[in-house]
Protein backbone atom coordinates (compact mmCIF):
# COMPACT_ATOMS: atom_id res chain seq x y z
CA UNK A 1 0.00 0.00 0.00
CA UNK A 2 1.53 3.33 -0.99
CA UNK A 3 1.75 6.01 1.66
CA UNK A 4 1.64 9.68 1.12
CA UNK A 5 3.88 11.65 3.43
CA UNK A 6 3.04 15.22 4.16
CA UNK A 7 4.21 17.65 6.74
CA UNK A 8 1.46 17.74 9.25
CA UNK A 9 0.86 19.09 12.64
CA UNK A 10 1.17 15.90 14.67
CA UNK A 11 -1.87 16.93 16.65
CA UNK A 12 -3.86 16.62 13.53
CA UNK A 13 -3.82 13.28 11.74
CA UNK A 14 -5.76 13.18 8.54
CA UNK A 15 -7.15 9.99 7.15
CA UNK A 16 -7.51 9.71 3.40
CA UNK A 17 -11.16 10.28 2.55
CA UNK A 18 -12.41 7.43 0.41
CA UNK A 19 -13.54 8.80 -2.90
CA UNK A 20 -15.83 6.51 -4.78
CA UNK A 21 -14.49 5.69 -8.19
CA UNK A 22 -17.94 4.56 -9.12
CA UNK A 23 -20.39 1.73 -8.83
CA UNK A 24 -19.85 -1.70 -10.27
CA UNK A 25 -23.26 -2.91 -11.36
CA UNK A 26 -24.59 -6.11 -12.81
CA UNK A 27 -28.21 -6.64 -13.77
CA UNK A 28 -29.93 -9.75 -15.06
CA UNK A 29 -33.40 -10.89 -15.82
CA UNK A 30 -35.15 -14.13 -16.53
CA UNK A 31 -38.52 -14.81 -18.08
CA UNK A 32 -40.39 -17.15 -15.78
CA UNK A 33 -41.25 -20.69 -16.87
CA UNK A 34 -44.91 -19.79 -16.54
CA UNK A 35 -44.60 -17.04 -19.17
CA UNK A 36 -42.36 -19.22 -21.28
CA UNK A 37 -45.02 -21.91 -21.33
CA UNK A 38 -47.74 -19.51 -22.42
CA UNK A 39 -45.52 -17.68 -24.90
CA UNK A 40 -45.93 -14.45 -22.99
CA UNK A 41 -43.12 -11.95 -22.63
CA UNK A 42 -41.26 -11.28 -19.44
CA UNK A 43 -43.30 -8.69 -17.58
CA UNK A 44 -40.50 -7.41 -15.37
CA UNK A 45 -38.74 -4.24 -16.46
CA UNK A 46 -35.69 -2.53 -15.07
CA UNK A 47 -33.52 0.51 -15.67
CA UNK A 48 -30.07 1.21 -14.23
CA UNK A 49 -28.07 4.41 -14.71
CA UNK A 50 -25.16 6.29 -13.13
CA UNK A 51 -25.96 9.88 -14.08
CA UNK A 52 -22.97 11.33 -12.25
CA UNK A 53 -19.92 9.60 -10.71
CA UNK A 54 -20.84 7.99 -7.42
CA UNK A 55 -24.59 8.11 -7.99
CA UNK A 56 -26.54 5.01 -8.92
CA UNK A 57 -30.20 4.92 -9.88
CA UNK A 58 -32.07 1.61 -10.08
CA UNK A 59 -35.69 1.14 -11.12
CA UNK A 60 -37.49 -2.22 -11.19
CA UNK A 61 -41.13 -2.85 -12.06
CA UNK A 62 -43.05 -6.14 -12.14
CA UNK A 63 -46.15 -6.19 -14.34
CA UNK A 64 -49.33 -7.45 -12.71
CA UNK A 65 -50.29 -10.92 -13.90
CA UNK A 66 -53.86 -9.92 -14.49
CA UNK A 67 -53.08 -6.77 -16.48
CA UNK A 68 -53.20 -7.02 -20.25
CA UNK A 69 -50.55 -4.38 -20.90
CA UNK A 70 -48.47 -5.06 -17.82
CA UNK A 71 -45.21 -5.24 -19.75
CA UNK A 72 -45.79 -1.79 -21.21
CA UNK A 73 -46.80 -0.32 -17.87
CA UNK A 74 -43.67 -1.73 -16.22
CA UNK A 75 -41.38 -0.29 -18.89
CA UNK A 76 -42.98 3.15 -18.86
CA UNK A 77 -42.76 3.23 -15.08
CA UNK A 78 -39.05 2.43 -14.81
CA UNK A 79 -37.99 4.74 -17.59
CA UNK A 80 -39.91 7.71 -16.28
CA UNK A 81 -39.04 7.10 -12.66
CA UNK A 82 -35.31 6.88 -13.34
CA UNK A 83 -35.38 9.84 -15.72
CA UNK A 84 -37.09 12.00 -13.14
CA UNK A 85 -34.46 11.19 -10.53
CA UNK A 86 -31.62 11.96 -12.93
CA UNK A 87 -33.15 15.24 -14.02
CA UNK A 88 -33.97 16.22 -10.46
CA UNK A 89 -30.56 15.34 -9.06
CA UNK A 90 -28.99 18.46 -10.48
CA UNK A 91 -31.36 20.52 -8.37
CA UNK A 92 -30.51 18.64 -5.19
CA UNK A 93 -27.17 20.39 -4.96
CA UNK A 94 -24.53 19.78 -2.32
CA UNK A 95 -26.75 19.64 0.72
CA UNK A 96 -28.07 16.10 0.17
CA UNK A 97 -30.51 16.50 3.05
CA UNK A 98 -32.86 13.61 3.90
CA UNK A 99 -36.06 15.46 3.10
CA UNK A 100 -34.75 16.66 -0.27
CA UNK A 101 -33.72 13.17 -1.33
CA UNK A 102 -36.97 11.60 -0.19
CA UNK A 103 -39.03 14.29 -1.87
CA UNK A 104 -37.16 13.65 -5.11
CA UNK A 105 -38.01 9.96 -4.83
CA UNK A 106 -41.65 10.67 -4.06
CA UNK A 107 -41.93 12.97 -7.04
CA UNK A 108 -40.23 10.45 -9.28
CA UNK A 109 -42.73 7.75 -8.28
CA UNK A 110 -45.57 10.16 -8.87
CA UNK A 111 -44.13 11.08 -12.22
CA UNK A 112 -43.82 7.41 -13.14
CA UNK A 113 -47.44 6.83 -12.16
CA UNK A 114 -48.62 9.78 -14.23
CA UNK A 115 -46.62 8.57 -17.20
CA UNK A 116 -48.29 5.15 -16.99
CA UNK A 117 -51.66 6.86 -16.73
CA UNK A 118 -50.91 8.93 -19.82
CA UNK A 119 -49.83 5.83 -21.70
CA UNK A 120 -53.10 4.11 -20.83
CA UNK A 121 -55.02 7.14 -22.07
CA UNK A 122 -53.08 7.17 -25.33
CA UNK A 123 -53.88 3.54 -25.87
CA UNK A 124 -57.48 4.09 -24.80
CA UNK A 125 -57.37 1.33 -22.21
CA UNK A 126 -58.06 1.19 -18.49
CA UNK A 127 -55.27 2.46 -16.25
CA UNK A 128 -55.35 -0.89 -14.39
CA UNK A 129 -54.39 -2.73 -17.56
CA UNK A 130 -50.89 -1.28 -17.20
CA UNK A 131 -50.51 -2.22 -13.54
CA UNK A 132 -47.11 -3.04 -12.12
CA UNK A 133 -45.24 -2.83 -8.84
CA UNK A 134 -42.36 -0.35 -8.64
CA UNK A 135 -39.04 -0.04 -6.83
CA UNK A 136 -36.85 3.05 -7.19
CA UNK A 137 -33.41 3.30 -5.57
CA UNK A 138 -30.91 6.15 -5.30
CA UNK A 139 -27.57 4.88 -4.04
CA UNK A 140 -24.68 7.12 -3.14
CA UNK A 141 -21.50 6.87 -1.11
CA UNK A 142 -23.19 8.46 1.92
CA UNK A 143 -26.71 7.05 1.72
CA UNK A 144 -29.18 4.74 0.06
CA UNK A 145 -32.76 5.82 -0.46
CA UNK A 146 -35.59 3.70 -1.81
CA UNK A 147 -39.25 4.10 -2.69
CA UNK A 148 -41.36 1.00 -3.16
CA UNK A 149 -44.94 0.17 -4.10
CA UNK A 150 -45.68 -3.53 -3.99
CA UNK A 151 -43.39 -6.50 -3.54
CA UNK A 152 -39.78 -7.36 -4.23
CA UNK A 153 -37.26 -5.56 -2.04
CA UNK A 154 -34.04 -3.57 -1.64
CA UNK A 155 -31.14 -4.93 0.40
CA UNK A 156 -28.12 -2.92 1.58
CA UNK A 157 -24.63 -4.00 2.68
CA UNK A 158 -22.82 -1.74 5.10
CA UNK A 159 -19.09 -1.09 5.19
CA UNK A 160 -18.52 -4.23 7.25
CA UNK A 161 -20.40 -6.27 4.65
CA UNK A 162 -23.41 -6.92 6.86
CA UNK A 163 -26.65 -7.04 4.90
CA UNK A 164 -30.13 -5.85 5.82
CA UNK A 165 -33.45 -5.18 4.08
CA UNK A 166 -34.16 -1.54 3.44
CA UNK A 167 -37.67 -2.23 2.14
CA UNK A 168 -39.92 -5.26 2.40
CA UNK A 169 -42.50 -6.88 0.12
CA UNK A 170 -45.98 -5.52 0.79
CA UNK A 171 -48.30 -8.38 1.58
CA UNK A 172 -51.84 -8.93 2.55
CA UNK A 173 -53.18 -12.27 3.76
CA UNK A 174 -52.30 -13.90 0.46
CA UNK A 175 -48.82 -14.36 -0.89
CA UNK A 176 -49.62 -13.35 -4.45
CA UNK A 177 -51.66 -10.27 -3.74
CA UNK A 178 -49.96 -6.93 -3.42
CA UNK A 179 -50.38 -3.25 -4.21
CA UNK A 180 -49.70 -1.74 -7.62
CA UNK A 181 -48.51 1.64 -8.86
CA UNK A 182 -51.91 2.07 -10.48
CA UNK A 183 -53.81 1.71 -7.20
CA UNK A 184 -55.74 4.77 -6.10
CA UNK A 185 -53.82 5.07 -2.83
CA UNK A 186 -50.47 3.83 -4.15
CA UNK A 187 -48.53 7.03 -3.43
CA UNK A 188 -50.03 7.34 0.06
CA UNK A 189 -48.98 3.89 1.18
CA UNK A 190 -45.65 3.80 -0.65
CA UNK A 191 -42.59 2.74 1.39
CA UNK A 192 -40.01 5.53 1.58
CA UNK A 193 -36.74 4.64 3.28
CA UNK A 194 -33.37 6.30 3.63
CA UNK A 195 -30.29 4.90 5.30
CA UNK A 196 -27.16 6.93 5.97
CA UNK A 197 -23.85 5.32 6.51
CA UNK A 198 -20.81 3.97 4.79
CA UNK A 199 -22.02 1.29 2.49
CA UNK A 200 -20.40 -1.32 0.36
CA UNK A 201 -23.23 -2.59 -1.78
CA UNK A 202 -26.90 -2.65 -2.69
CA UNK A 203 -29.22 -5.14 -4.36
CA UNK A 204 -32.76 -4.79 -5.67
CA UNK A 205 -35.02 -7.53 -6.98
CA UNK A 206 -38.54 -8.33 -8.08
CA UNK A 207 -40.80 -10.74 -6.23
CA UNK A 208 -39.72 -13.78 -8.24
CA UNK A 209 -36.63 -13.96 -6.06
CA UNK A 210 -38.07 -12.97 -2.71
CA UNK A 211 -38.70 -16.49 -1.42
CA UNK A 212 -35.10 -17.44 -2.19
CA UNK A 213 -33.23 -14.51 -0.67
CA UNK A 214 -35.38 -13.23 2.21
CA UNK A 215 -36.23 -15.04 5.43
CA UNK A 216 -39.99 -15.06 5.89
CA UNK A 217 -42.18 -13.88 7.50
CA UNK A 218 -39.95 -11.07 8.80
CA UNK A 219 -38.39 -10.62 5.32
CA UNK A 220 -34.85 -10.39 6.62
CA UNK A 221 -32.06 -10.39 4.06
CA UNK A 222 -30.52 -13.86 3.90
CA UNK A 223 -26.82 -13.24 4.42
CA UNK A 224 -25.60 -16.40 2.68
CA UNK A 225 -27.42 -15.31 -0.43
CA UNK A 226 -26.24 -11.71 -0.63
CA UNK A 227 -22.70 -11.87 0.70
CA UNK A 228 -21.35 -14.21 -2.00
CA UNK A 229 -23.29 -12.26 -4.60
CA UNK A 230 -21.83 -8.92 -3.57
CA UNK A 231 -18.37 -10.41 -3.26
CA UNK A 232 -18.67 -11.74 -6.77
CA UNK A 233 -19.66 -8.35 -8.19
CA UNK A 234 -16.84 -6.66 -6.33
CA UNK A 235 -14.32 -9.18 -7.66
CA UNK A 236 -15.57 -9.05 -11.24
CA UNK A 237 -14.81 -5.63 -12.69
CA UNK A 238 -15.63 -6.73 -16.25
CA UNK A 239 -19.26 -5.74 -16.31
CA UNK A 240 -20.26 -7.92 -19.25
CA UNK A 241 -18.90 -11.03 -17.58
CA UNK A 242 -20.55 -10.18 -14.28
CA UNK A 243 -23.90 -9.67 -15.99
CA UNK A 244 -23.63 -12.88 -17.93
CA UNK A 245 -22.78 -14.95 -14.87
CA UNK A 246 -25.59 -13.35 -12.96
CA UNK A 247 -27.96 -14.27 -15.79
CA UNK A 248 -26.64 -17.81 -15.75
CA UNK A 249 -27.41 -18.02 -12.05
CA UNK A 250 -30.98 -16.79 -12.56
CA UNK A 251 -31.47 -19.38 -15.29
CA UNK A 252 -30.11 -22.20 -13.14
CA UNK A 253 -32.12 -25.27 -12.31
CA UNK A 254 -31.95 -24.49 -8.61
CA UNK A 255 -33.76 -21.21 -9.15
CA UNK A 256 -36.23 -22.72 -11.61
CA UNK A 257 -37.25 -25.36 -9.09
CA UNK A 258 -38.39 -22.75 -6.61
CA UNK A 259 -40.02 -20.08 -8.72
CA UNK A 260 -41.88 -19.98 -12.02
CA UNK A 261 -42.12 -16.20 -11.97
CA UNK A 262 -40.13 -13.60 -13.94
CA UNK A 263 -37.03 -12.63 -12.00
CA UNK A 264 -35.05 -9.38 -12.06
CA UNK A 265 -31.93 -8.84 -9.97
CA UNK A 266 -29.65 -5.78 -9.87
CA UNK A 267 -26.53 -5.92 -7.71
CA UNK A 268 -24.00 -3.13 -7.21
CA UNK A 269 -20.89 -2.57 -5.15
CA UNK A 270 -19.14 0.66 -4.42
CA UNK A 271 -15.48 0.90 -5.20
CA UNK A 272 -13.50 3.27 -3.01
CA UNK A 273 -10.01 4.65 -3.64
CA UNK A 274 -8.59 3.31 -0.44
CA UNK A 275 -9.42 -0.21 -1.54
CA UNK A 276 -6.85 0.01 -4.27
CA UNK A 277 -3.76 -1.91 -3.20
CA UNK B 1 -22.63 -25.22 -11.77
CA UNK B 2 -20.70 -21.93 -11.81
CA UNK B 3 -18.66 -20.81 -8.83
CA UNK B 4 -21.20 -18.10 -8.16
CA UNK B 5 -24.06 -20.58 -8.15
CA UNK B 6 -22.22 -22.83 -5.75
CA UNK B 7 -21.47 -20.02 -3.35
CA UNK B 8 -25.01 -18.68 -3.08
CA UNK B 9 -27.32 -20.27 -0.54
CA UNK B 10 -31.07 -19.89 -0.62
CA UNK B 11 -33.15 -18.90 2.36
CA UNK B 12 -34.94 -21.86 3.87
CA UNK B 13 -38.58 -20.88 3.39
CA UNK B 14 -41.49 -23.26 3.02
CA UNK B 15 -43.21 -22.87 -0.34
CA UNK B 16 -46.39 -20.84 -0.07
CA UNK B 17 -49.40 -23.11 -0.34
CA UNK B 18 -52.39 -22.82 -2.65
CA UNK B 19 -55.24 -24.84 -1.11
CA UNK B 20 -57.87 -26.10 -3.54
CA UNK B 21 -60.90 -28.05 -2.33
CA UNK B 22 -62.93 -30.00 -4.87
CA UNK B 23 -66.59 -30.37 -3.94
CA UNK B 24 -67.83 -33.33 -5.94
CA UNK B 25 -71.36 -34.55 -6.54
CA UNK B 26 -71.44 -38.36 -6.20
CA UNK B 27 -75.22 -38.71 -6.13
CA UNK B 28 -77.06 -41.50 -8.00
CA UNK B 29 -77.41 -39.48 -11.19
CA UNK B 30 -73.63 -39.30 -11.47
CA UNK B 31 -73.34 -43.10 -11.68
CA UNK B 32 -71.98 -44.89 -14.77
CA UNK B 33 -70.12 -42.96 -17.43
CA UNK B 34 -70.20 -39.75 -15.45
CA UNK B 35 -68.41 -40.98 -12.36
CA UNK B 36 -65.93 -42.90 -14.57
CA UNK B 37 -65.13 -39.74 -16.47
CA UNK B 38 -64.86 -37.75 -13.23
CA UNK B 39 -62.47 -40.30 -11.75
CA UNK B 40 -60.35 -40.23 -14.89
CA UNK B 41 -60.35 -36.42 -14.70
CA UNK B 42 -59.09 -36.56 -11.11
CA UNK B 43 -56.18 -38.70 -12.20
CA UNK B 44 -55.37 -36.24 -14.98
CA UNK B 45 -55.53 -33.45 -12.42
CA UNK B 46 -53.12 -35.24 -10.16
CA UNK B 47 -50.65 -36.08 -12.92
CA UNK B 48 -50.61 -32.59 -14.38
CA UNK B 49 -50.06 -30.89 -11.04
CA UNK B 50 -47.42 -33.33 -9.84
CA UNK B 51 -45.51 -32.95 -13.10
CA UNK B 52 -45.02 -29.24 -12.44
CA UNK B 53 -41.97 -28.52 -10.26
CA UNK B 54 -43.40 -25.49 -8.59
CA UNK B 55 -47.15 -26.25 -8.58
CA UNK B 56 -46.45 -29.74 -7.25
CA UNK B 57 -45.10 -28.22 -4.06
CA UNK B 58 -47.55 -25.36 -3.78
CA UNK B 59 -51.01 -26.63 -4.69
CA UNK B 60 -52.74 -28.59 -1.95
CA UNK B 61 -55.78 -30.63 -2.85
CA UNK B 62 -58.70 -31.71 -0.70
CA UNK B 63 -61.85 -33.52 -1.81
CA UNK B 64 -65.32 -33.39 -0.32
CA UNK B 65 -67.92 -35.64 -1.90
CA UNK B 66 -71.64 -35.29 -1.37
CA UNK B 67 -74.51 -37.63 -2.09
CA UNK B 68 -77.07 -38.40 0.61
CA UNK B 69 -74.46 -37.08 3.03
CA UNK B 70 -71.31 -35.04 2.70
CA UNK B 71 -67.93 -36.57 3.50
CA UNK B 72 -64.29 -35.50 3.43
CA UNK B 73 -62.68 -38.04 1.13
CA UNK B 74 -59.26 -36.35 1.07
CA UNK B 75 -57.92 -33.85 3.53
CA UNK B 76 -55.41 -31.30 2.27
CA UNK B 77 -52.25 -32.76 0.83
CA UNK B 78 -49.67 -31.34 -1.57
CA UNK B 79 -50.22 -32.48 -5.13
CA UNK B 80 -46.98 -34.44 -5.04
CA UNK B 81 -48.57 -36.61 -2.37
CA UNK B 82 -52.09 -36.66 -3.78
CA UNK B 83 -53.35 -40.00 -5.04
CA UNK B 84 -56.99 -39.58 -6.01
CA UNK B 85 -59.52 -42.01 -4.58
CA UNK B 86 -61.87 -43.82 -6.95
CA UNK B 87 -65.30 -42.39 -6.27
CA UNK B 88 -68.60 -44.26 -6.62
CA UNK B 89 -72.00 -42.66 -7.07
CA UNK B 90 -75.36 -43.36 -5.45
CA UNK B 91 -78.00 -41.69 -3.28
CA UNK B 92 -79.29 -38.16 -2.86
CA UNK B 93 -77.71 -34.73 -3.22
CA UNK B 94 -76.69 -32.92 -0.06
CA UNK B 95 -75.03 -30.02 -1.87
CA UNK B 96 -75.32 -27.63 1.07
CA UNK B 97 -73.60 -30.20 3.27
CA UNK B 98 -70.82 -30.55 0.73
CA UNK B 99 -70.20 -26.84 0.39
CA UNK B 100 -70.31 -26.29 4.15
CA UNK B 101 -67.87 -29.10 4.82
CA UNK B 102 -65.52 -27.73 2.17
CA UNK B 103 -65.56 -24.22 3.63
CA UNK B 104 -64.99 -25.68 7.12
CA UNK B 105 -62.00 -27.58 5.76
CA UNK B 106 -60.55 -24.41 4.24
CA UNK B 107 -61.02 -22.46 7.42
CA UNK B 108 -59.20 -25.13 9.40
CA UNK B 109 -56.40 -25.28 6.84
CA UNK B 110 -55.81 -21.53 7.04
CA UNK B 111 -55.70 -21.79 10.79
CA UNK B 112 -53.02 -24.47 10.49
CA UNK B 113 -51.02 -22.30 8.07
CA UNK B 114 -51.17 -19.41 10.49
CA UNK B 115 -50.12 -21.58 13.43
CA UNK B 116 -47.11 -22.84 11.47
CA UNK B 117 -46.07 -19.58 9.83
CA UNK B 118 -46.82 -20.92 6.35
CA UNK B 119 -47.57 -18.41 3.59
CA UNK B 120 -50.48 -19.11 1.27
CA UNK B 121 -52.46 -17.97 -1.72
CA UNK B 122 -56.19 -17.30 -1.74
CA UNK B 123 -57.91 -20.69 -1.46
CA UNK B 124 -60.04 -22.14 -4.24
CA UNK B 125 -63.30 -24.02 -3.82
CA UNK B 126 -64.45 -25.84 -6.95
CA UNK B 127 -67.94 -27.36 -7.04
CA UNK B 128 -68.92 -29.90 -9.71
CA UNK B 129 -72.53 -31.08 -9.68
CA UNK B 130 -75.33 -32.37 -11.88
CA UNK B 131 -78.04 -31.71 -9.35
CA UNK B 132 -79.85 -28.97 -7.54
CA UNK B 133 -79.95 -27.47 -4.11
CA UNK B 134 -83.33 -27.28 -2.41
CA UNK B 135 -82.70 -24.65 0.23
CA UNK B 136 -79.76 -22.56 -0.84
CA UNK B 137 -80.19 -19.57 1.45
CA UNK B 138 -77.73 -20.51 4.18
CA UNK B 139 -75.01 -21.79 1.93
CA UNK B 140 -75.41 -18.95 -0.57
CA UNK B 141 -75.02 -16.48 2.26
CA UNK B 142 -71.95 -18.24 3.58
CA UNK B 143 -70.24 -18.35 0.17
CA UNK B 144 -71.09 -14.71 -0.43
CA UNK B 145 -69.76 -13.67 2.98
CA UNK B 146 -66.54 -15.62 2.44
CA UNK B 147 -66.04 -14.08 -0.98
CA UNK B 148 -66.67 -10.60 0.39
CA UNK B 149 -64.11 -11.16 3.14
CA UNK B 150 -61.75 -12.38 0.49
CA UNK B 151 -61.59 -15.74 2.23
CA UNK B 152 -62.08 -17.93 -0.80
CA UNK B 153 -62.47 -17.93 -4.58
CA UNK B 154 -65.53 -20.09 -5.23
CA UNK B 155 -66.35 -21.56 -8.65
CA UNK B 156 -69.20 -23.80 -9.75
CA UNK B 157 -69.41 -26.06 -12.78
CA UNK B 158 -72.65 -27.79 -13.72
CA UNK B 159 -72.77 -31.16 -15.44
CA UNK B 160 -75.71 -31.84 -17.78
CA UNK B 161 -78.86 -32.03 -15.71
CA UNK B 162 -77.66 -29.51 -13.13
CA UNK B 163 -80.19 -26.85 -12.17
CA UNK B 164 -78.45 -23.66 -13.27
CA UNK B 165 -80.66 -21.68 -10.93
CA UNK B 166 -79.06 -23.55 -8.03
CA UNK B 167 -75.56 -22.78 -9.25
CA UNK B 168 -76.46 -19.15 -9.77
CA UNK B 169 -77.83 -18.86 -6.27
CA UNK B 170 -74.74 -20.30 -4.57
CA UNK B 171 -71.91 -18.91 -6.64
CA UNK B 172 -71.06 -15.22 -6.58
CA UNK B 173 -69.21 -15.64 -9.85
CA UNK B 174 -70.94 -16.73 -13.03
CA UNK B 175 -71.01 -20.55 -13.10
CA UNK B 176 -70.06 -22.62 -16.12
CA UNK B 177 -71.63 -25.68 -17.69
CA UNK B 178 -69.61 -28.71 -18.72
CA UNK B 179 -69.88 -29.84 -22.33
CA UNK B 180 -70.75 -33.52 -22.27
CA UNK B 181 -68.35 -35.42 -20.04
CA UNK B 182 -65.22 -33.42 -20.80
CA UNK B 183 -63.82 -33.84 -17.29
CA UNK B 184 -60.28 -34.34 -18.58
CA UNK B 185 -60.33 -31.01 -20.37
CA UNK B 186 -61.92 -29.41 -17.32
CA UNK B 187 -59.18 -30.65 -15.01
CA UNK B 188 -56.41 -29.70 -17.43
CA UNK B 189 -57.87 -26.23 -17.46
CA UNK B 190 -58.16 -26.16 -13.66
CA UNK B 191 -54.51 -27.19 -13.38
CA UNK B 192 -53.46 -24.39 -15.70
CA UNK B 193 -55.52 -21.93 -13.70
CA UNK B 194 -53.97 -23.09 -10.43
CA UNK B 195 -50.46 -22.93 -11.88
CA UNK B 196 -50.99 -19.32 -12.81
CA UNK B 197 -52.21 -18.46 -9.34
CA UNK B 198 -48.70 -17.48 -8.27
CA UNK B 199 -48.78 -14.50 -10.58
CA UNK B 200 -49.24 -11.32 -8.60
CA UNK B 201 -52.61 -9.68 -8.80
CA UNK B 202 -54.40 -6.97 -6.89
CA UNK B 203 -56.66 -8.32 -4.16
CA UNK B 204 -59.92 -7.63 -5.87
CA UNK B 205 -59.29 -9.30 -9.14
CA UNK B 206 -59.56 -13.04 -8.63
CA UNK B 207 -61.24 -14.48 -11.65
CA UNK B 208 -61.01 -17.45 -13.92
CA UNK B 209 -59.29 -15.57 -16.69
CA UNK B 210 -58.12 -18.48 -18.71
CA UNK B 211 -60.24 -19.11 -21.75
CA UNK B 212 -62.11 -22.32 -21.04
CA UNK B 213 -61.25 -23.92 -24.35
CA UNK B 214 -63.12 -27.05 -25.24
CA UNK B 215 -64.78 -28.09 -22.00
CA UNK B 216 -67.33 -25.35 -21.57
CA UNK B 217 -70.80 -25.78 -23.01
CA UNK B 218 -71.56 -22.64 -24.95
Amino acid sequence: MSATTVDVDTNFISVPIPRPTGWQVAAAQKRGSRHEASGANCEDAYYVVQPVPGLLVIAIADGAGSAKFAEIGANVAVQHGAAHVCAGWELVGDTLGDSIILRLLEEAMSSARSAVQAEAATREVEFQELASTMILVIAHQEFVAAAQIGDGAVVVADAAGEVFSLTAPVQGEYFNETVFLTARNALQIMQLKLWRGEMSGVAAFSDGLQLLCLEWPECLAHASFFKPLLEFIRDTPEEARAASELAEFLHSERVGKLTDDDVTLVVATLRNDHEEG
Amino acid sequence: MSALEQAIEFANNTQPRCPCVLILDTSGSMAGNRIDALNAGLRTFRDELAADEVAGKRVEVAIVEFNTHARVVQDFVTSENFFPPTLTASGGTDMAGGVNKALDLLRERKRQYGANGILYYRPWAFLITDGEIVDSQQVAQRVSDEEKRGGVAFFAVGVEGAKEESLRSISTRPHKMLSGLKFNELFLWLTASLKSVSQTIPGDMVALNNPTGTWELV
